[in-house]
């Protein structure tokens, strides 16, 4: 069991992160945290798909002199516009915290409940 | 296999990529004058519209799918691949003619340029989850239309509204990001991601195989997020609250319907009807939670004091009468699933926009505040009535036709339960919809608020503050409602009625389509 | 039967659907919009009249419109049953419209307009329900009819009003649920929901139990509106609706629409044998029963003469449903000629009310001492129409009971036999006292202390503007107002305090003698508009007629021909 385990070490790196990640955002009352917290849960996905595209001794598939084994790009791919998705999602939600901030002068989740309630 | 995308599938792109370089040009050119901005994002979704309709006509008149492949690249290339059939065609077409409706609907309400480029790219990227392919190129699109709702719904820059949009932004995030890993876990037990090769690719690796159990989890999982069902709707009922009241009808029309239609497009085209033979118990399980959001929701509806708000959780409801309606793998319920899409946004669009009109006339915002609207706004108010009526489904609206439909799937299934759930969501609907209608017609204006708004005297006191101020503004200062925003609820209002004949028309349409999705 | 395409059925819905349209146009101008219920009125009338020869010359006329869903067809069909109905309503239309006019102008009502064009809107819906060619245009009709109806049901906008029209719509749609789950199951059980004279064939030999839980759900939901126990609670509640609403919708087209639907279901969609066959005909009668008794002792204590009223409908319908349940072709008869008999004797007892509630303000039986001098004509329409209620001979009520009475004997079900007599005993108890008081009594004021709640009709104060009113009214309507605020305040009491008692028997007993004192003696011309009286004749007549010469109306000869088509013999 526990061999297995080291055996795939990245598959149980992307266990970890997705559920620090998810953890983080449900978890912290910090705003900004929570979107800490979401980059590591993507962080987790975006290793799982370099993972599989994993393979011992082959080549990337760019500078492949198309002999021998080369590395599957297809999930390189999918993973370089998961991060552009990623990058992009990441400063839309700092806007709305700084947005946040100006209006209720807080980054804590509870404090600006607090405050939202006492109007 | 590999030609030069001419006709028709030109369309196919054209309606996905139109709106995406046109929103650019608001960014760019919004300085030369004032109207670039809202031009634009008519023109743009009046072109949408066209080339939706006439994708859609062609569609449906041929009753044959439309697949372009991108730039030439075969599947196997690793290419994307845009596939229209009957279902994606009518939800393309409602999102053009939604987009352009509501568009036209906020005339009188004119924003910054960026807000046109925020409204465009939410429906290219709408639009482009139904007209792919690729299971991947879904999620971009997700992502892409979710972008720009976050940003709309904080878009007027209130601290609440931004609050409700970065809670959605976690959820829907989230939501998408679950979405990936089932695709992420069909690629790796398949190696595709084009749903026509997936399907049997899936089925050659068998689909009690745990890779394939997990992958369709996390699928459903992610949409059942972004499309607000019961209980992971949380972040819907605040975002549709906050959000300027115009984009509330957008999202409402608009986002949750096209996850459905994702989540329909996944589990039938790409898990398959054997998928679901193979694991009953995934079946149960999703009917369970959609009939569990039927009930809460219209619970949770009750509840409300506010109308936008209680109109949200109406939404929790419908969706999951929607997913009943694609779980149940029958015919008549999979096309009560398509008329229900369609006609809920038409109705709940509509909705939204009359809360909009009441809300810009005469600053009301909750249930006692509606108290007479029937004689403030009498075309107004009975075009909302209508839709209310046709929100509870009321025969012979379109909200019937689509009960109407998956209640008979239901009874085909034998899911005597579900049957129940489903007529009876009338009632329950009505128990919320009653209180609306009661104090739009039957109820006269509070006098003390009248007595209050006549001792404020005269216009100036109209700020948009909190519900105090907004409760505070002078009735008297008889400021009505905008025409297009009052012309449009009237015509959403038609629609439910005329569509609520159209069902058998619909489903001679679907046929089809559905039997290619039940049957392969 | 043959079967002939026609835009008749059609344009029956469509002529009053049309005028819902015109009404609400021609808001503003009360001359104009009554102009256009008139004529649809009798636009009406005339379609469905000219239905009647064909009706009974098994020529059935059909509008197809097409298909709804899959194997459901939207069509209308103009066979015996529904021209019974359609006829039936669209008579009573015309005589209701010009007693609307006279009463909400009396009144001085507001939001006539609504109310106008809601009627007209009804009465569409009626018609739809009484040409449904199959059960899902019926629940598309009859699920429009009460919506139609709810703003009449509300009109008055008090609190009271209000939740009367809640109460209203909440107990319909949770019937109509019930409707489109039976209709789904028989849609499942026999492919068609099309009603066929005899029953869907398919029906009869499918799984009775599901064929027992689709009657039970479609009779259920149907019998909401036909005020069945324990559904009936909305119809005494919704009596706080304008009076014409009452004597049409509460007397004629809703409730009626709710028996006509279950005759529908016996007849048409099980058929009699099936019904039988099923079982479950007795346990709908024996059902019918309790509600015609306890309806009956309930309407005793009445103080509230449209309440009383009110609850004899529900007794009334009753007899309908009992007559539905048995199989046998007389107690199908009684049954389906009790429909326009109650029709036309309960909508001259609801005109009678209403004029008496528009000329002296009276609405509770115990002030109505001596109330004969004043308004003679109506007290006495309304003194023949209670005894055709208890089943006078000579008078509409007495030939459908005979009837009823005679099928239930030739059954065996000698306990129903006794049921309907011992109700007509019952019927002549809580008329009676109404007669009595507006005849034999005079300023002798009730001792008794008065604690009904005034569920209908609460007075209106300054909205009603009796003040405007240009006839002079008999009676002193500002004691009235006051004695009724009084029994309000008490009733709201919980158990009033003995002292609250006599004050308001005081209070009462003052109101009445101020009446005593100002009942004028008044001839039948000049005692209320002949907007009003004219349809009180109208109805009586009607009444009295369907009871002397049944067999020269025409109701008597369709009905013998839906009975021989569903039971297949002939009378």
């Amino acid at each position: 069991m526990i061999e297995a385990l080291f055996a795939r070490y990245n598959y149980v790196v992307f266990a970890l992160l997705l559920g620090i990640g998810l953890y983080i955002v449900i978890d912290d009352e910090n705003l900004v945290k929570k979107v800490i917290g979401l980059n590591v849960f993507q962080t987790g996905i975006f290793l799982f798909f370099i993972t599989v595209a994993v393979q011992d001794g082959a080549e990337p598939a760019v500078t492949s002199t198309g002999e021998g084994t080369f590395v599957n790009p297809l999930p390189h791919v999918l993973i370089l516009t998961a991060i552009v998705v990623g990058v992009s999602l990441t400063a839309l939600a700092l806007a709305l915290v700084v947005r946040i901030h100006e209006e209720y002068g807080s980054i804590r989740e509870d404090v600006v409940v607090e405050v939202l309630e006492r109007d | 296999m590999i030609e030069p995308a001419v006709g028709i599938e030109l369309a196919s792109i054209l309606v996905v990529v139109v709106p995406i370089l046109a929103a650019v040009i608001p960014i760019a050119f919004g300085r030369l004058s004032e109207w670039v901005g809202v031009g634009t994002a008519l023109a743009a979704t009046a072109v949408q519209a066209v080339l939706a309709g006439v994708l859609a006509w062609t569609t449906l008149s041929d009753g044959e799918e439309i697949v372009t492949e991108i730039g030439g690249y075969g599947p196997s290339q690793g290419g994307i691949a845009l596939v229209v059939d009957g279902m994606s065609a009518l939800v393309v077409a409602l999102i053009g003619v939604a987009g352009l409706a509501v568009a036209v609907a906020s005339l009188d309400d004119r924003r910054r340029d960026t807000f046109y480029s925020l409204y465009l790219l939410l429906v290219a990227g709408l639009a482009g989850v139904c007209v792919t392919g690729d299971v991947f190129n879904l999620y971009v699109f997700l992502e892409i239309s979710g972008l720009a709702a976050y940003a709309l719904i904080a878009s007027d820059g209130t601290g609440r509204s931004a609050l409700a949009a970065l809670k959605y932004l976690i959820m829907g995030t989230v939501g998408a990001s679950l979405y990936l890993i089932g695709v992420g876990y069909a690629y790796v037990s398949t190696g595709y991601l084009n749903m026509r090769d997936l399907a049997p690719a899936l089925a050659e690796a068998g689909y009690t195989d745990p890779l394939v159990l997990a992958a369709f989890a996390f699928v459903a999982a992610g949409l059942a997020i972004k499309i607000a069902l019961f209980p992971v709707h949380t972040w819907q009922p605040d975002a549709y609250t906050t959000a300027p009241d115009r984009v509330t009808a957008l999202i409402a029309a608009l986002v949750s319907t096209t996850a459905a239609y994702a989540l329909a497009r996944l589990s039938l085209t790409v898990f398959t009807v054997e998928f679901f033979a193979a694991n009953p118990v995934v079946q149960q399980v999703l009917l369970a939670v959609a009939a569990t959001s039927v009930v809460a929701g219209s619970l949770l509806a009750v509840l409300q004091s506010r109308v936008k708000r209680m109109l949200a959780y109406s939404s929790v409801s419908q969706f999951g009468l929607v997913v009943v309606g694609i779980a149940l793998l029958e015919g008549p319920a999979l096309v009560g699933a398509v008329v229900h899409l369609i006609g809920h946004a038409i109705v709940k669009g509509g909705l939204f926009l009359g809360v909009a009109a009441f809300a810009g006339a005469y600053g009301v915002t909750t249930v006692e505040e509606y108290d007479g609207l029937g004689e403030r706004a009498p075309y107004a108010s009975a075009a909302f009535a209508v839709l209310a009526l046709a929100l509870v489904g009321v025969p012979p609206t379109v909200g019937f036709v689509g009960k109407l439909y998956v209640a008979i799937g239901a009874v085909e299934a034998g899911a005597w339960p579900l049957v129940a759930v489903i007529v009876a969501s009338t009632v329950l609907t009505l128990g919320y919809v009653l209180r609306l209608l009661e104090r739009i017609y039957f109820t006269d204006p509070a006098p003390d608020r009248a007595a209050r708004a006549a001792a404020d005297g005269g216009p100036g006191g109209g700020s948009e503050g909190g519900p105090v101020g907004l409760s505070g503004r002078p009735v008297s200062r008889r400021r009505s409602a905008g025409r297009a925003i009052v012309a449009v609820t009237v015509a959403a209002a038609i629609a439910a009625v005329v569509l609520g004949f159209a069902g058998a028309g619909i489903e001679s349409l679907l046929e089809p389509t559905v039997s290619t999705l039940l049957d392969n | 039967m043959d079967s002939v395409a026609s835009l008749r059925p059609l344009l029956a819905v469509s002529l009053p659907a049309m005028a819902v349209l015109l009404v609400l146009a021609s808001r503003g101008r009360p001359n104009l919009r009554e102009g256009w219920t008139f004529l649809a009125a009798i636009a009406t009338f005339l379609t469905v009249a000219s239905m009647v020869p064909g009706a009974l010359s098994e020529t059935v006329y059909v509008t197809d419109l097409g298909t709804y869903a899959t194997g459901l067809e939207f069509a209308l069909r103009a066979d015996p049953l529904g021209v019974l109905f359609g006829t039936l309503a669209g008579f009573l239309w015309i005589v209701t419209s010009s007693y609307s006019v006279g009463y909400m102008r009396g009144l001085n009502e507001h939001d006539q307009t609504r109310y106008f064009a809601a009627f007209a809107a009804s009465i569409a819906t009626a018609m739809g329900v009484a040409f449904a060619a199959n059960l899902l245009t019926l629940f598309v009709f009859y699920e429009l009819l009460s919506v139609a109806t709810y703003p009449l049901v509300a009109h008055d906008e008090s609190e009271e009003a209000i939740w009367a029209g809640r109460k209203y719509l909440i107990y319909t749609f949770g019937g109509g649920v019930a409707i489109l789950a039976g209709t789904l199951i028989v849609l499942s059980l026999s492919g068609t929901t099309a009603f066929t004279p005899g029953g869907i064939a398919g029906l009869a030999t499918s799984d009775p139990t599901l064929a027992r839980v689709a009657f039970a759900l479609l009779v259920a939901g149907f019998g909401v509106k036909a005020a069945l126990m324990p559904f009936h609670s909305w119809l005494p509640d919704a009596m706080v609706a304008p009076t014409p609403v009452s004597a049409l919708l509460h007397a004629v087209a809703v409730v009626k629409s709710g028996v006509f639907a279950i005759a529908r279901v016996v007849l048409d969609v099980f058929g009699p044998e099936a019904v039988a066959d099923l079982g479950v005909g007795i346990p709908l009668a024996a059902v019918a029963a309790v509600t015609l008794l306890v309806a009956s002792v309930i309407a005793l204590r009445q103080d509230h003469l449209k309440r009383r009223l009110a609850y004899s409908t529900v007794s009334q319908l009753s007899y309908i449903v009992l007559g539905l349940g048995l199989f046998h072709e007389y107690a199908l008869v009684g049954a389906l000629l009790h429909i326009p008999a109650h029709a036309f004797m309960k909508i001259t007892l609801f005109f009678c009310a209403g004029a008496v509630h528009v000329e002296t303000h009276t609405d509770y039986i115990s002030e109505m001492g001596g109330i004969g001098r004043r308004m003679p004509l109506t007290m006495g329409a309304f003194t023949v129409a209670a005894a055709g209620m208890a089943g006078m001979p000579l008078l509409a009520g007495f030939v459908s009971k005979w009837f009823l009475v005679v099928g239930s004997v030739s059954i065996d079900a000698y306990a129903f036999a006794a049921v309907l007599l011992l109700s007509g005993i019952l019927n002549i108890g809580y008329y009676w006292p109404v007669v009595s008081q507006a005849f034999f009594e005079g300023a002798d004021p009730d001792p008794k202390p008065l604690l009904e709640y005034p569920a209908g009709g609460s007075p209106r104060g300054g909205r009603a503007g009796s003040e405007a009113r240009a006839v002079p009214n008999g009676g002193s309507p500002a004691a009235d107002f006051y004695a009724r605020e009084d029994d309000r305040t008490d009733a709201e009491e919980p158990a009033g305090s003995h002292g609250a008692h006599t004050e308001t028997g005081d209070h009462g007993g003052h109101a009445a003698t101020d009446h005593a004192a100002g009942w004028e003696r008044r001839s039948p011309l000049t005692e209320s508009t002949w907007f009003m009286l004219g349809p009180i004749v109208v109805a009586a007549v009607g009444a009295v007629a369907l009871g002397l010469v049944p067999d020269r109306l025409v109701f008597l000869d369709l009905i013998q021909l839906i009975v021989e088509n569903a039971m297949g013999v002939s009378l």
